[in-house]
């Protein structure tokens, strides 16, 4: 039969494959399909806002854990996570969001399941963090939620960071007192230290001195007044008379088995920053340090002097 | 004409320098070579703080500050040599109760390796009664009557796992973060980071308890490996003299032991001058605390000083060997200053062989050896605020099956359970770590972890942050490397654990 066909259904032929390519290509390739239904109008544009839960809290586990191999360089499964709209694309099988979905059902197989994931005895996620990811699923994993409105949601827990430091600023920050460090650390070795080596703040602990260190060896230690931030007094021979409310700075104060009476208490009450005390075996009566507590400083002993 | 008083003493160092020298010298010299570039390139990968450790060789042990601010100036590790099983102490398995006496699935046996277990085992449930406790609700069986009540204190780590399951190198790794010899341990490592403050006792001091057996690793786990052996771990007794051979001989005056000291610390210091090892310098050191220690250890180690209300709330009786008498030493050395203190109790591996390896018989003895004293330590250190800034961890190696070991095929005579690395109990308290938390998850047989798994280098790290490092930082050059506690496999401090 001589071939001859009518330009009209040339052109509906060329029409029907092109429909039907693009069929194929929206039923194997759901990321397309959703693209297509984004074009036409079929579908809005999907897109989280900056402060929402899922911004805040969910597509940092995203990063964390999937978009190594479920985001732009590598696409696995079809499904990328690495942003708000692939994440409503779904992946080969289409949605895997959803409570029961997909998404949440492989991340909480056991990590001994092959299709378990993050795969490979990688680190699955924690307890708390499916808990986010199911609490997003279950609000219909919406990008307008704030996470401010997600009251149940654990406690968020920043990964551990060791900031580095400048030794020469540190050297800076130290430099008006570091003479008089250096002349008690000679005086007194081994009862001075900074805190740390990213810090001017002191630590004095009198504790291996015992009887042998009193209000008279306190009283040298008033230069640093201002610096020391953890302060143990221990088994020393101080008294009431000791220039206690000079240690603005002091953050945790032991003063266990001296002599101190209750008369020590306001000067105790004056330090700002004091947030722990520990007064056992000392002659403070337990009542005297009501004030204390109920400034929210945590206090131990009290009232166990004969 | 040369002074023959230097001849010799040019002589001895010609022939002091062996052909190991010259090799070692060489060797070294080449790798620097090479190691140069690439020690350079990894530093500005890692970018981490580079710290520096150096100290007065005559003063080894003084206090260094951590890079960062601690949360713990001190710990106490409770070492529970066996391996305790978390089956019928923590890790509450109603639904393996309920399997109890049943076969073991085979897929819990697929490609598993035991160290006894072989063909079919059975299920064993939890041997005792659990229940609830404190504000925390945390589960906990009716062996720790007095650890109970500090549920709310301490903060249980479920998910514990190793890779070792025999004792000496899994104790290895939970000590010196590797299973094999000559590594640095914990203790160690603290000490030579940060010193101690009291320059009068040994920064690391090591106390066993029952009956002498310490540990199947022995000394290593408390070696100094390559860090220098100042650093070591100092072995006391807490009965009779605390450290063998302090104390002068009989006629020996102190004057005459500073006298003999005098004569020996010179001949050191001759041979340092010729050699400069810088062993020698510690080992000059070392004698010097010992003659220190002559007055300060009888003192710290004594605990007839203590009333006799508080002996009793350990269960402490002066002149035994216990682990009661230990705890109550522990606090008295955090007290003075002492920076990592580690105890020994031997005796929680129950497999079920004789009686004393018995869940039923044994472990139930473990527990009341070390429940009250344990707890006592704990309000102790609380009442004195010390807990504050003392870490105290408490575990053992690994964990233990929840099925009945089953010898050769053989059913034990008593109730017991294998070695277990794939899931174990540990807990801390005190020093920053979150109290009356639960951290982690095993399944409902108390298989495998299936939630927050932690690796022992983590947990290491976490311990390190809690002493203020960053746990790359704390390294030492050894072999072409910066050791480190961790290892080389990535290690992370875990957050929820930091209060």
């Amino acid at each position: 039969m001589a071939g001859r066909v009518s330009v009209l259904a040339y052109a509906g032929g060329v029409l029907l494959l092109t429909i039907g390519a693009i069929g194929a290509a929206m039923l194997l390739r759901p990321g397309f399909a959703a693209s297509v239904r984004q074009v036409t109008g079929l579908e809005p544009v999907r897109a989280a806002a900056a402060d929402s839960f899922y911004a805040v809290r969910v597509a940092p586990l995203f990063d964390q854990h999937c978009t190594g191999c479920h985001g732009e360089r590598s696409a696995k499964g079809q499904l990328r996570l690495d942003s708000f709209a692939a994440a409503w694309r779904g992946g080969r099988h289409g949605d895997v969001l959803g409570a029961d979905g997909e998404l949440y059902r492989r991340i909480t197989l056991p990590p001994s399941d092959i299709k378990a994931m993050p795969p490979d005895g990688k680190q699955p996620l924690s307890r708390d963090e499916l808990t986010v990811i199911r609490l997003w699923l279950a609000g219909g994993a919406r990008g307008d939620v704030p996470a401010s409105a997600v009251k149940n949601a654990p406690e968020l827990v920043l990964p551990v960071t060791f900031p580095s430091f400048d030794p020469q600023a540190v050297a800076r920050q130290r430099a008006r007192l570091a003479g008089d460090v250096v002349r008690l650390q000679a005086r007194f070795p081994g009862m001075i230290a900074y805190e740390s080596q990213a810090s001017d703040g002191i630590e004095v602990s009198a504790i291996l001195a015992g009887k042998r260190f009193g209000d008279a060896e306190l009283q040298a230690f008033a230069p640093l007044a201002s610096r020391i931030v953890r302060l143990d007094l221990s088994g020393t021979a101080i008294t009431d008379a000791a220039p206690l409310a000079r240690m603005t700075a002091v953050i945790r104060m032991r003063l266990a088995d001296t002599a101190l009476t209750g008369n020590i208490v306001p000067a105790l009450e004056s330090l700002p920053k004091l947030k722990v005390l520990t007064v056992t075996g000392s002659a403070i009566p337990a009542q005297a340090l009501d004030g204390l507590r109920r400034k929210g400083v945590t206090v131990h002993g009290g009232g166990d002097g004969a | 004409m040369m002074d023959p008083k230097f001849l010799f003493t040019d002589l001895a160092q010609i022939q002091a320098q062996t052909r190991r020298h010259f090799l070692g010298w060489g060797a070294g010299g080449l790798g620097a070579f090479f190691l140069n570039d690439a020690m350079r390139t990894e530093a500005q990968a890692a970018a981490v703080q580079k710290l520096n450790f150096t100290r007065d060789p005559a003063t080894p042990l003084s206090t260094l500050p951590p890079p960062f601010r601690a949360r713990a100036k001190r710990v106490i590790y409770l070492h529970m040599g066996g391996a305790p099983s978390q089956l019928d102490l923590f890790d509450y398995k109603p639904t393996l109760a309920r399997f109890h006496g049943h076969d073991c699935p085979q897929s819990f046996l697929k490609g598993k390796r035991f160290a006894f277990i072989s063909g079919i085992p059975k299920l064993l449930g939890p041997q005792f009664p659990f229940h609830q406790a404190g504000q925390s609700g945390t589960w906990i069986s009716d062996r720790m009557p007095h650890l109970q009540g500090k549920l709310d204190e301490i903060c249980m780590v479920k998910s514990m796992k190793t890779d070792q399951f025999n004792h000496a190198p899994a104790q290895l790794l939970v000590h010196t973060g590797d299973p094999r010899t000559g590594h640095a341990s914990l203790g160690s490592w603290v000490t030579y980071g940060l010193g101690s403050e009291n320059q009068n006792l040994p920064g690391f001091i090591v106390l066993v308890s029952s009956g002498g057996i310490t540990a199947n690793a022995g000394k290593p786990l408390w070696g100094s490996g390559f860090l220098p052996s100042v650093y070591q771990g100092v072995q006391c007794r807490s009965a009779g003299e605390p450290v063998l051979y302090l104390d002068n001989p009989k006629d020996v005056s102190r004057a005459q032991r500073r006298e003999v000291l005098d004569a020996v610390d010179e001949i050191n210091r001759q041979t340092h001058r010729q050699f400069g090892n810088p062993e020698t310098v510690a080992r000059i050191a070392q004698y010097e605390m010992a003659f220190r220690m002559q007055l300060e250890a009888s003192d710290a180690m004594d605990i007839r000083r203590e009333p006799a209300a508080t002996l009793a709330r350990y269960g402490a009786e002066p002149g035994k060997t216990s682990y009661a008498n230990n705890c109550l030493v522990a606090r008295r050395l955090a007290e003075r200053g002492v920076r990592f203190i580690q105890l020994y109790h031997w005796g929680w591996d129950s497999h079920g062989t004789p009686t004393d390896e018995g869940v039923n018989v044994g472990m139930v003895n473990r527990c009341r050896e070390t429940d009250r004293p344990t707890a006592a330590l704990l309000s102790d250190l609380k009442a004195r605020g010390l807990l504050e800034d003392t870490l105290v961890v408490w575990g053992g190696e690994f964990g233990r099956t929840p099925m009945w070991e089953n010898r050769g095929g053989q059913e034990m005579a008593f109730i017991g359970r294998d070695h277990h690395p794939s899931a174990f109990t540990i807990w801390m308290a005190g020093g920053g770590v979150k109290a009356g938390l639960v951290h982690g998850q095993t399944d409902d047989m108390g298989y495998e972890i299936v939630q927050d798994p932690v690796e022992v280098r983590d947990l290491h790290a976490t311990m390190l942050y809690l002493l203020g490092f960053d746990h790359h930082a704390l390294n030492y050059p050894y072999q072409g490397l910066d050791q480190k506690l961790t290892g080389v496999k990535p290690a992370r401090v875990i957050p929820q654990l930091l209060a």
